[in-house]
């Protein structure tokens, strides 16, 4: 999937991805390919400044720590954090129901009208 | 201050770090975190690749390349950032090779010039004005220039040809300043987030493109000449074009050795 298409839900990924525990940029990152089955490909920098914005927003705490030799930042998610995912992933839910319906009732349609074409 | 980094082979992590802390703004708290946890993201990323058995540069590459440009991790777009003092230092240096190379390539042709109105004559130098455009005063003011002729049109070709290697000397001694003011600076800036602000041979490139230009602009005025005024008025587009043929080939020396230096340094 192309970064741009990402960008959207750069947010909502990130969170997500922290909910399970708390990890460096790299993990985060590692975290994010492995769980999308590397499907969600992006500038591996760009997820720094969302870090970044989402700790500035109070929804990510961060501190350092030596883990395999390097001192690394570790994020986690704070208690607001925790209720912005529960709120951006009921929002994402109600919104991909409502695409899949207007998609699924769409599907049939332009299948017959590919098979007379 | 490291002073012996200048001297270390290129290691493309530490120049794209460099590129970073030159790019980021924030508090010096703020950069300092954020350039250690990208160096701790690339160096993660090369000893991946390493483990899976690629070559320590081709892992530097693929690093580089899947976390991309310097404003991907800056947030800011490319076309909006602030340039950087390293990337202001290395334009001004950029400004003063191409540009004192340049007033020295016209210094040169200013020599070639003299060598061919020696050679050749005044007429050959330059054309002269069209009757009637000209009064009895300019020629008055030409004549007294030079006492020893007699006639308007010798005494005028001779006051252009003698402007056109003044202004050519003059324009010599500012590019040898300009060069002066090129190697001063670029011992005082010799700083590696200046030195990889802007790719290897960037001024070099520059110059011969410029040169060449030049030259192309210069013989298509000298065939332009030779064609409609049989020769009048050629040495000057003449000498010009051949400053700016062997300027085109000096950047492009320069910019082949330049290249060279920096791919050994990579491996």
């Amino acid at each position: 999937m192309k970064a741009e298409k990402l960008k959207g839900h750069l947010d909502l990924l990130l969170l997500s991805v922290l909910s399970r525990g708390p990890g460096h940029g790299y993990e985060v990152i590692t975290r994010l390919k492995v769980r999308s089955g590397g499907a969600f490909q992006l500038p591996e920098g760009t997820v720094y400044p969302a870090l970044h914005r989402l700790e500035d927003a109070g929804l990510l705490a961060s501190g350092w720590d030596v883990v395999a030799g390097r001192r690394r930042r570790i994020y986690h998610l704070t208690a607001a954090g925790e209720a912005a995912l529960a709120e951006q992933a009921a929002q994402w839910r109600e919104f991909s129901g409502s695409m899949a319906r207007v998609l699924g009732s769409a599907i049939p349609a332009l299948a017959t009208a590919g098979g007379m074409a | 201050m490291s002073g012996g980094t200048a001297d270390a082979p290129t290691d493309l992590i530490e120049d794209y770090l460099d590129r970073l802390l030159v790019s980021l703004s924030g508090s010096p708290r703020q950069v300092r975190h954020t350039l250690a946890e990208v160096e701790a993201h690339l160096r993660d990323a090369v000893a991946e690749g390493i483990a899976a058995g690629l070559p320590e540069e081709t892992a530097q590459v693929q690093a580089l390349e899947r976390i991309g440009p310097v404003h991907a991790v800056t947030g800011r777009p490319a076309g909006l950032a602030r340039p950087s003092a390293a990337l202001l230092r290395r334009l001004t240096l950029t400004a003063a090779l191409v540009g004192g190379a340049g007033f020295v390539a016209i210094g040169g042709a200013g020599l070639v010039g003299r060598l061919l109105q020696v050679l050749k004559g005044n007429l050959f130098m330059t054309t002269p004005f069209p009757p009637g455009t000209y009064t009895q005063a300019d020629c008055a003011r030409w004549l007294a220039g030079d006492p020893g002729t007699r006639a308007c049109v010798t005494a005028m070709l001779a006051d252009h040809a003698f402007d056109y290697l003044l202004q050519a000397t003059a324009c010599g001694l500012l590019g040898l300043a300009g060069l002066a003011a090129y190697l001063f600076l670029r011992r005082r800036w010799s700083d590696r987030a200046t030195a990889t602000a802007l790719p290897a041979g960037t001024a070099q490139g520059l110059g011969a493109i410029l040169a060449g230009i030049a030259a192309v602009a210069c013989f298509g005025q000298v065939a332009g000449l030779e064609t409609v005024q049989r020769g009048v008025g050629v040495g000057e587009p003449l000498s010009l074009g051949i400053a700016a043929t062997v300027a085109a080939a000096a950047f492009a020396l320069a910019l082949r050795r330049c290249l060279r230096t920096a791919r050994m340094r990579t491996t």
